[in-house]
């Protein structure tokens, strides 16, 4: 080994790398093996980049971080691979190799000509593929796109962490079995295809702005996973769709009210008392950007109308501004377009919002029994909102208490409380003495 | 000024475990090491560094009068030396403050960080 000082010859003197470098390196390297080794091939390529980034772990430290890191880490794991392919005897497996392999294999000069966005695209849409099943989908492009562990996918989908290995080997052996294909779908069936990965990105994002469990109420990181992958589906002009624009405005709008969703404590703020001085203003440009540009052609997704409402809030000057009429009027044509109970529900509070609180409970009245709903703690906790507004406290209380007795994040929880024990503040000293 | 040999070791465990990380977790852990040598680094105090290769060495000894070769060390024995860094401070104590903080003991529950100071044979 080398006995010179570590700072001479190539690393860079901070030693910074950029943020999630490894998890989006992970991702990107794992669709070049893939599309090199074949689909079936998935567990040697995931194996080679695990080992390169182990590498990197082992030695950048010491030898520092060199001038090109994704391009290291793809040459080790790529060597890697092809190592673990030369040394294998002609199995019945080997034979099904893409043609050219073993030329591959022979040459190593890395001449493969590959351009790196194209396989995470692709391999979003095999990941996203409708033979397999919705939970697949999300694990797979969790574990193969976004570069999550097992352990942090469960995190994110608070399921268990067995659980999602199972799927994991499940879906494999399924993408294996279908042979299905690491290519982006052609432009007759695109749309469909789009329609599975937009929706598994959309899941990821909620997922993150609004936990269903757990200590957090937001995870950002989430939020900026899914919007990053939707970039890249609208950076291709061979995918770029008015709908991935719209999805993607709807998230950068979004994503610039995280700062002021939740506090420092972690505890949740309501859109009507949000700071507003404290949405990215940034993000809001770029999604009234992309919200312009999915305004091109004829197409009106589901994604446009929630833009759209999104981007009311975002170009309000305050919460009182807000033009309610407006959004409810967005959200009627949401309802007709993708009629669900949880549209409904936040259409109800457009409802109370543009004329008034008794009048929203009506709206909800109407969705109260749908069975979707039952465990969705909103719908009593919006409830309990309304009747507050509408100045029925022991019917507020009574709603209240029925959201805490549902499922929902911790803040979510706490939220819940604080209202319930303002609500008994109120009555016990409104209490004859 | 004196110089001083940190010797990592391990007991084969962060090995297993790193296999499992993510490349997020990885990439934090990279961080904290190549923070903590930055750190040393641009106070001056970093002369050297290196990794050893593992699984894989040489041991000779003396024995019914000749040298014998063996391969080893090797990483499933216990206490197996990792790397080194080379640093200069006053003295132990200084020494010690820096490399309390070092992520090698903080990241693994069973590694050790050995500190020796390296004769200098010019003082009395």
């Amino acid at each position: 080994m080398s006995a010179g000082p570590p700072e001479s010859g190539r690393h860079a003197p901070l030693a910074g790398l950029v943020d999630h470098l490894f998890r989006h390196a992970a991702g990107e390297m794992v669709a070049a093996l893939a599309r090199l080794l074949g689909p079936a091939r998935l567990d040697l390529a995931e194996e080679a980049v695990q080992d390169a980034l182990l590498r990197a772990l082992q030695t950048w430290p010491f030898a520092g971080v060199p001038d090109n890191p994704r391009g290291w880490l793809f040459q080790v794991a790529r060597n890697r691979a092809l190592d673990r392919v030369r040394h294998e005897t002609m199995s019945r497996e080997a034979l099904q190799w893409p043609d050219g392999i073993v030329d591959l294999a022979q040459r190593g000069d890395g001449s493969d000509g590959v351009r790196i966005g194209d396989e995470a695209l692709a391999m979003m849409f095999m990941c996203c593929d409708p033979a397999l099943g919705r939970a697949a989908h999300i694990a797979l492009t969790l574990k193969l796109v976004s570069g999550f562990s097992v352990e942090e996918i469960a995190d994110a989908s608070l399921e268990r962490a067995p659980a999602v290995a199972q799927r994991l080997v499940r879906a494999k052996r399924e993408i294996r079995e279908r042979r299905l294909a690491l290519e982006i779908p052609l432009p007759r069936e695109l749309g469909a295809r789009l329609e599975s990965v937009l929706e598994v990105i959309y899941l990821l994002f909620n997922e993150g702005y609004a936990a269903h469990g757990g200590e957090s109420l937001v995870r950002a990181d989430l939020c900026d996973e899914a919007i990053r992958l939707a970039r890249l589906i609208a950076g291709n002009p061979q995918t770029d769709r008015p709908s991935v624009e719209a999805l993607l405005a709807l998230m950068l709008l979004q994503r610039s009210r995280l700062p002021a969703r939740v506090d420092a404590l972690g505890d949740l703020t309501l859109l009507a008392d949000q700071d507003r001085s404290r949405w990215d203003r940034d993000l809001v440009e770029s999604g009234l950007r992309h919200l312009g540009r999915a305004a091109a052609g004829t197409e009106v997704s589901p994604y446009h109308i929630e833009a759209a409402i999104a981007a009311q809030h975002a170009t309000a000057r305050d919460a009182a501004s807000t033009d309610w009429p407006a959004i409810l009027r967005l959200y009627d044509d949401l309802v007709a377009l993708k009629p669900s109970p949880v549209v409904a529900l936040n259409r109800a509070v457009a409802v109370a919002m543009a004329e008034g609180p008794d009048i929203g409970i009506r709206a909800l009245e109407r969705i109260g029994d749908d069975p979707v709903l039952a465990q969705y703690h909103l719908l009593p906790a919006v409830r309990g909102g309304l009747e507050r507004r509408a100045g029925r406290p022991a019917e507020a209380l009574h709603h209240y208490r029925a959201a805490l007795a549902l499922r929902c994040s911790a803040p979510e929880r706490r939220f819940l409380k604080r209202q319930i024990r303002e609500i008994e503040d109120e009555l016990s000293r409104a209490a004859p003495q | 000024m004196a110089q001083f040999l940190v010797l990592a070791r391990d007991n084969g465990d962060p090995r297993r475990e790193m296999t499992r990380m993510s490349p997020e977790e990885m990439q934090r852990i990279m961080g904290k090491y190549m923070a903590w040598g930055a750190r040393l680094r641009e106070a001056g105090h970093l002369q050297n560094s290196n990794k050893l290769r593992d699984g894989e060495g040489r041991v000779l000894r003396r024995a019914a009068g000749k040298v014998t070769v063996t391969d080893g060390p090797f990483v499933e024995s216990k206490e197996v030396l990792g790397g080194y860094w080379l640093i200069e401070a006053p003295d132990y104590a200084a020494a010690l403050e820096l490399i309390q903080d070092h992520p090698h003991i903080e990241l693994w529950p069973n590694a050790s960080l050995e500190l020796r100071q390296i004769h200098d044979f010019t003082q009395r």
